[in-house]
């Protein structure tokens, strides 16, 4: 699903991303785990194509991604990513049922007349029916990740990407938000990679990619 | 859910600003909007009366001449002989042609002398019926007054009510007047009057002066003009009707040749009142309209561009859930779009509830009212440059946002 080749990125002076090679299997399970600092968002970024490598070549899903237009690209993620993110980062004006919906408006791969009934669908399968119509702020830490994870769900993509999905949350809460992803992505058939500097999260991963060394110091 | 919707729901989200924002731009737009729609308006209805009438007959300025005679609104200007008058009636183009005398007030109206013929004269003008009896008939002797709907409300006076007329400070309280018919309103400058006949101004005229000359005194304000009364018919003006309004200008220069008066037609001089002295009041007024629109536009643009900046974690997320960069700048757009439409709507609302009050002082002052919520040419250009000043001011924040690095607002999440 993932591969990246002797991939590259300056990040600023002296200092740059260097991956050799990378694989992520089709419907894997993969935690991207190392301190903070090591490259594990930006090899996300680089992997959801949010940052352009300056060398090497990224292929997702059977199509090298690094030579795409801005437009294709957008299209590109919008259609094959999930995306979960540390801080939940749902749009504040909208409710759960809309947040969710909102995954589903920029993608455009499924026809309006679903958007509705398979965000109820998605939002049920999290445990939120009874919260469609709150709005993020008034939910809990815990219901806004599920949102978030139900949003990333929604389109049926071919990856998750998640990034610290359990970093804002207690340690209850982030068990439960951590089997409810494994197993939602292990049903969807959907390839996950998460990104985590907490050793006991990456081991609930059945697959890990250990970061430590992926930023250094540039030779030029 | 469109753009539309993602936009509105931003800019509900932020309620108080949005409204602050929509309530800046509403004035602007209000005072154009009031400004356009009093100018055309007035204008409108200044000529409508005017139009009736093809020709005021009289001498002295001819703006005067047509304020007084037609709206009765300035003092009065010289007499002209009554022989004017009876000269006009006999020319073969004139359809209707009608003496008036102005000098005297009841209270702080206007007496209008003139002859039954001018409050029934067929106008052929099915919209324009401006002595239509409410209630009691027209007059048939001296002494006896129709008044104007305003002058009953203002002063209260009924049918059979006695008032005397005055000529500056000198009341003629020998000659009072009877009131013996109300007019309906008609929105125009007779709701403000007093009609009587000619004679009866005649009479009082030489009464007063009589009484004057016994007491030693009439240095008044036109006693020149009331000596001559004593001895012979004058009258202010004569108000002419055509057979058809293409013949004023000829006829126009028939007086001016064949006549010891001046020929004066009324739409003409409100045509050049408005477009020599009201155009510069009007241009004034709509320069500080426009500014208070281009400093609105200021306001939106830093309320969205703060609004951009704050939601830079918002823009990110939609991007990286597939939005791009053009529905991102379409999206801001459009929340500029909704404030300045917003604005527009309220501003209009505003301008119409601001032309109502006015209306009020308008009916007391000139007799007219004007419609609160008129659409002109003017103002659907005036809205249509406020529109697109409210779009300017909405590129530099969607540029802003068009621009967003998304990896790097993630980051920063």
């Amino acid at each position: 699903m993932v591969r990246m080749e002797s991939v590259r990125r300056t990040l600023g002076p002296g200092v740059q991303f260097v991956c050799g090679s990378f694989h992520a299997p089709a419907g894997s399970q993969m935690a991207l785990w190392g301190p903070s600092g090591c490259g594990k968002s930006t090899m996300l970024n680089l992997i959801t194509g949010l940052l352009r490598p300056h060398g090497g070549k990224v292929c997702v899903d059977g199509e090298e991604i690094q030579g795409m237009r801005e437009a294709q690209l957008d299209a590109f993620r919008a259609e094959r990513f999930g995306f979960v993110f540390q801080t939940f980062n749902l749009l504040a004006p909208f409710t759960a049922l809309q947040n969710v919906m909102l995954g589903m408006r920029f993608a455009d791969v499924v026809p309006h007349g679903e958007w509705r009934s398979r965000s109820l669908e998605m939002l049920e399968r999290v445990g939120l029916k009874h919260r469609t119509a709150s709005r993020p702020n008034t939910m809990s830490v815990g219901e806004r990740q599920r949102v978030a994870i139900a949003r990333a769900l929604v389109n049926r993509p071919k990856l998750i990407v998640a990034d610290e999905p359990t970093g804002s949350l207690d340690p209850k809460t982030s068990d439960a938000v951590m089997d409810l992803l494994l197993e939602l992505c292990r049903e969807a058939e959907v390839t996950l990679l998460l990104v985590t500097h907490e050793k006991s999260i990456a081991e609930r991963v059945p697959e890990r990619f250990d970061c430590v060394g992926l930023v250094q110091e540039s030779q030029s | 859910m469109t753009l539309w919707h993602i936009a509105w729901n931003y800019l509900w989200n932020r309620k108080f600003t949005t409204a602050m924002t929509i309530f800046s731009v509403s004035l602007g737009v209000a005072l154009i909007t009031a400004v356009l729609t009093l100018r055309e308006e007035t204008r409108k209805r200044f000529e409508e009366e005017g139009q009736a009438i093809d020709l005021v007959v009289g001498k002295g300025n001819t703006l005067q001449m047509v304020l007084s005679s037609i709206y009765l609104l300035d003092a009065p200007t010289p007499p002209v002989p009554y022989s004017v008058y009876e000269q006009l009636k006999k020319e073969e183009d004139v359809t209707g042609a009608f003496p008036i005398t102005l000098g005297d007030m009841a209270f702080r109206f206007r007496i209008v002398g003139c002859t039954r013929d001018l409050m029934t004269f067929d106008w052929e003008d099915p919209r324009y019926h401006p002595y239509q009896l409410l209630e009691g008939r027209y007059f048939e002797k001296p002494f006896e007054a129709v008044i104007g709907s305003e002058v009953a409300r203002v002063t209260g006076m009924k049918l059979g009510t006695q008032f005397v007329g005055a000529h500056g400070v000198v009341e003629h309280t020998g000659t009072p007047y009877t009131v013996v018919g109300i007019l309906q309103t008609s929105g125009t400058p007779n709701d403000r009057g007093v009609f009587t006949d000619l004679e009866s101004t005649w009479l009082s005229h030489k009464h007063g002066a009589e009484e004057g000359d016994a007491e030693g005194e009439g240095e008044a304000e036109g006693e020149a003009e009331h000596a001559h009364a004593h001895d012979e018919k004058i009258i202010t003006a004569v108000l002419v009707k055509l057979y058809s309004p293409t013949q004023r200008f000829e006829f126009s220069r028939k007086v001016l040749r064949e006549y010891n008066a001046i020929p004066v037609v009324p739409v003409e001089e409100i045509r050049k009142l408005y477009d020599q002295l009201l155009n510069v009041a009007k241009t004034i007024l709509l320069a500080i309209g426009y500014l208070v629109v281009v400093i609105s536009s200021i306001s939106i643009l830093i309320g969205l561009y703060l609004s951009i900046i704050q939601r830079k974690k918002d823009l990110a997320i939609m991007r990286a859930l597939g939005a791009s960069r053009g529905e991102i700048f379409g999206s801001v757009l459009i929340e500029a779009f909704w404030v300045t439409l917003l604005g527009i709507g309220s501003g209009w609302l505003l301008s119409a509830v601001v032309c109502a009050g006015l209306n009020v002082f308008l009916v007391r002052q000139i007799g007219f009212a004007v419609p609160p919520m008129a659409w002109t040419p003017d103002i659907v250009t005036a809205y249509s440059a406020v529109m697109l000043m409210g779009m300017i001011a909405g590129i530099l924040p969607a540029w802003q946002a068009y621009r967003s690095d998304i990896a790097r607002d993630l980051a920063e999440l």
